[in-house]
């Protein structure tokens, strides 16, 4: 695939738990890439954009971008980038740009949870997000199905096969994991021990988005937002559905910064 | 956003390091009386007298809150959870008293825990009444001639007309020039960043004034020597209540906010308005500080509060308001809600951002700072 008059835009969102790219040209999505965060975000971003490129021909590197821009924790550590935006503003921006009628977005990352309100044009009119704790977050995750023994594809599984949720009342990752094992070891169900952890991670989303105001339609972006059980349980607190994205929700970010890096390279 | 980086401002950033700096020391070896306080309503101005200095009670670098905790209950502020802690390991041992307001339950829990277990040996907690007016402005001066009284029984200190109007005097002069430097602020290319300018008022409410008046004097006179600041993406003015850490001042400006003005309990605009004096120099004193527009703790003065920041948004073209408040503040966490509608139905950008009294999380404080400033299109 090629870009028609050779200019190309790219978004690069260098998150905790992975890296994202999307590659654009004048009409739509020529390419994206998802890869593991290394360590030095620099890499990461170096290492996602270079697959992304893979499936473009002649591209071959940074230096062919026409624009780039940089989100998420890591774009400051972007060096070869135009630019940066908060991926706050990117996720409002990239939903928008996928489904209009979207107006609330809850993007649950590596580390953080977001809450964002969008306004009509894709902007955002009001946002909360969590302080240092991790709670809630898909690092949370990553620790409750570590006990379980199992990756997040397996636990999701495990938490849909539960008839009911036995409540994780802990809201601080260490009491929670002290907790998880403490019901284990009294011969629990771990599928519904797996839905009570996925409902205390809804719970938490469903209060940071009463504080930016819940108006349909409703998505969920981030890393998280393939955890099925994870989904469900956030439906039934929401009491309302989830709106699917018609491109990788967890790409939003780096869409977003895409979509700003044709406006801005224009 | 480039700081100053050679800024003579530096000067005033390394005497917020410790609890002590090296000038409050000396002058305290010089026959001066360190006395601490820890809200804006205890008269800082009264703790001027000769030879008393007042002295603004701050932690910084604390390590952490373990032996606070232990006394403290879990929804108190980090604020007086680090002061204690310090105080816990004899880091105020330069003070020579402590002054608090009973102005939250907070600083109430802190007077007690202090008396109970590290007790100062000058200790007073002024009853601060919650509504102004005739009756308030009685009951205020009352407390004040108390503390008078307290101060002068424990320490080498006479309230005479002559001495508190003296320290009136200086107070008015040292905070004049201070206003003269943020009035540059108003300008389109301000010549100091809000880093600076707050290193400054910090400097001055923890260090001897007369011993900072020439500095402070020298380094306005450098700034005509200045480019303006103009790598900006937006207009800030900070709101809050305990703000003493220029690291989260900092973060907010290096990611394009440029703070222009400060409505904060320990740096404000409205605080600067000189005291005006009568034929009563305690009531005068009294006056000034019942009937200024700062804390939320006042009722009856939201509405006067919300007018002061509009005020102030027209008067240094503030593109967007930022409200801090530390986690647990009874005061503020109630107040930043609802000032943040208030503005918001005047079409102004509001943020509210609730912190630790430490800088903690900066990645995330960069995020939400620098959506914010996107939000509004800059």
């Amino acid at each position: 695939m090629t870009s028609t008059n050779g200019r190309y835009y790219a978004g690069c969102d260098v998150g905790s738990t992975t890296g994202k790219a999307v590659i654009l040209n004048e009409t739509g999505i020529l390419s994206t890439a998802i890869v593991p965060a290394e360590i030095d975000p620099e890499q990461t971003a170096r290492k996602v954009l270079a697959k992304a490129c893979e499936n473009i021909q002649g591209l071959s590197g940074t230096d062919d971008f026409s624009f780039l821009v940089g989100t998420g924790y890591g774009r400051n550590e972007v060096p070869f980038a135009n630019d940066n935006v908060s991926e706050i503003s990117c996720h409002a921006l990239g939903v928008h740009s996928c489904d209009p009628s979207i107006k609330t977005i809850v993007d649950i990352g590596g580390q953080d949870v977001k809450g964002i309100a969008i306004g009509d044009d894709g902007s955002i009119l009001e946002f909360a997000m969590n302080d240092k704790c991790a709670a809630g977050t898909g690092r949370f995750l990553e620790m409750m199905s570590k006990i379980f023994r199992m990756d997040l594809d397996a636990f999701s599984s495990l938490s849909l096969e539960a008839k009911h949720a036995i409540p994780v009342t802990s809201q601080c990752s260490v009491f929670a994991e002290t907790e998880v094992i403490s019901l284990l070891s009294k011969r629990k169900a771990p599928a519904e021990i797996a839905a009570g952890i996925q409902a205390s991670v809804a719970k938490r989303s469903f209060t940071l988005l009463k504080r930016v105001g819940i108006r349909p339609k409703l998505t969920v972006t981030g890393g998280c937002s393939k955890n099925k059980g994870l989904i469900m349980a956030l439906e039934k607190r929401l009491r309302m559905d989830i709106t699917p994205l018609p491109v990788d929700p967890q790409l939003m970010g780096a869409l977003g910064a895409a979509i700003t890096a044709r406006k801005k390279g224009k | 956003m480039n700081s100053q980086t050679n800024s003579p401002a530096l000067f005033f950033e390394d005497l917020l390091d410790d609890p002590a700096n090296h000038l409050i020391e000396s002058a305290a070896d010089q026959e001066k009386i360190p006395i601490g306080y820890t809200c804006s309503y205890v008269p800082e101005v009264l703790l001027s007298v000769e030879p008393l200095i007042p002295v603004r009670v701050r932690a910084p670098h604390v390590p952490g809150t373990e032996v606070a905790d232990i006394y403290l209950s879990s929804v108190i502020c980090s604020y007086t959870r680090s002061v204690l802690e310090l105080a816990m390991d004899d880091r105020y041992h330069f003070l020579q008293g402590w002054v608090f307001a009973a102005s939250c339950d907070h600083m109430r829990r802190l007077y007690d825990n202090l008396k109970y277990l590290n007790p100062p040996e000058f200790l007073h907690i002024l009853d601060v009444p919650h509504r102004q007016g005739a009756v308030s402005l009685s009951w205020y001066t009352d407390e004040l001639n108390m503390l008078a009284d307290r101060l002068s029984d424990h320490h080498p200190v006479r309230f005479t007309h002559e001495a508190m109007s003296r320290a009136v005097r200086e107070r008015n002069e040292f905070f004049a020039l201070l206003a003269s430097i943020g009035e540059l602020r108003k300008q389109k290319h301000p010549p100091l960043s809000g880093t600076e300018f707050q290193a400054i008022t910090l400097a001055s409410l923890v260090t001897p004034r007369q011993t900072l008046l020439p500095k402070i004097q020298k380094f306005k006179e450098s700034l005509s020597g200045r480019n303006g600041i103009s790598d900006y993406r937006a207009r800030i003015l900070l709101v809050g209540g305990q703000m003493d850490s220029l690291g989260f001042i900092r973060t907010i400006e290096a990611t394009g906010g440029l703070i222009v003005a400060d409505h904060l309990c320990t740096g404000s605009l409205p605080a600067m308005r000189p005291v005006s004096m009568n034929d009563d120099p305690m009531q005068s004193i009294a006056a000034h500080y019942l009937n200024r527009v700062s804390c939320p703790r006042m009722m009856e003065a939201f509405d006067s509060r919300v007018e002061e920041i509009l005020k102030s948004v027209e008067e240094y073209s503030v593109d967007g308001v930022v409200i801090e408040f530390i986690k647990f503040c009874d005061t503020w966490g109630i107040e930043a809600g609802l000032m943040a509608n208030a503005l918001r139905k005047k079409g102004i950008p509001v943020l509210c951002l609730e912190r630790e009294y430490q800088l903690s999380g900066e990645g995330q404080l960069r995020t939400r700072i620098q959506a914010f400033i996107e939000s509004m299109g800059k």
